[in-house]
């Protein structure tokens, strides 16, 4: 592997780093970007949100440490996900998130495409081995 | 979807500039040279079809099948040895990085992780 590393010769790598940071740029103007990013903002600011969060974690903190004997943290859990999901500003959120989704998507397919490398599935950070 | 002008011409511009980097010539290299061997994609072939197998018993029968999980795990270990699948895998762990590298320059300005949210 070290072998192939040093007979290559990255000269190219401003050109894609300043193509990378003008789409971005370019990506943050849009009207998908703009939507979601307010919706955003306006799920972390909502009052009842933050507290079916927390609720959520300690939950899902609850269910993590093997702590649900009964089944309740299972339950309450089941229980405050539902109720998440009928709040207006949550499927606000998602929706903003699947258009900005698509459009991402679309973005990629003509990145990958002109490239020869699906640039999304490949760019993705993974995990350390130990499965972090 | 179609594309904003704009922001397809750009994509294109980090297509392309991708394109042009050694670490993606010598990967698409590794792909072509790996396709284009009859031993080395017929092997690959194989092993899908094998895990395709393992799958399909793994939900319509009540017990795996010693044999088929056997000619599975034969077919991977002769394609994780293969010299030129290997390449091909070298190449493309040593391109990875810098996708992501790239990659991050748009998370850094959208805030968003775009290869979490782009991927099909």
């Amino acid at each position: 592997m070290s072998l192939y590393l040093n007979i290559l010769d990255p000269t190219t790598k401003n050109d894609a780093v300043q193509a990378a940071r003008n789409l971005g740029n370019l990506l943050a103007e849009t009207p998908e970007y703009t939507e979601y990013i307010t919706a955003l903002k306006a799920l972390n600011g909502d009052l009842k949100i933050q507290k079916f969060s927390a609720e959520m974690r300690g939950h899902q903190a609850a269910l993590k440490w093997g702590n649900d004997t009964e089944g309740q943290h299972t339950a309450e859990l089941t229980r405050l996900e539902l109720e998440m999901q009928d709040q207006p500003l949550v499927q606000e959120f998602q929706q903003r998130e699947n258009k900005l989704r698509t459009l991402l998507q679309e973005v990629d397919r003509v990145i990958s495409q002109e490239a020869g490398v699906d640039f999304a599935v490949n760019a993705h950070r993974r995990g350390c081995a130990c499965g972090g | 979807m179609e594309l904003d002008e704009k922001i397809s011409a750009a994509a294109l511009q980090l297509g392309q500039a991708l394109r042009q980097d050694a670490r993606v010539r010598a990967y698409l290299d590794a792909l072509e040279e790996t396709q284009n061997d009859l031993e080395a994609s017929a092997l690959e072939k194989k092993m899908y079809e094998a895990y395709k197998g393992l799958i399909t018993c793994q939900q319509v029968c009540e017990q795996l099948d010693s044999e088929v999980a056997r000619s599975f795990y034969d077919l991977r270990q002769q394609v994780q040895t293969h010299p030129l699948i290997c390449k091909r895998y070298d190449m493309l762990s040593v391109l990875q990085p810098h996708l992501n590298e790239v990659a991050e320059e748009i998370n850094f300005v959208l805030g968003v992780d775009f290869s979490a949210m782009a991927r099909p």
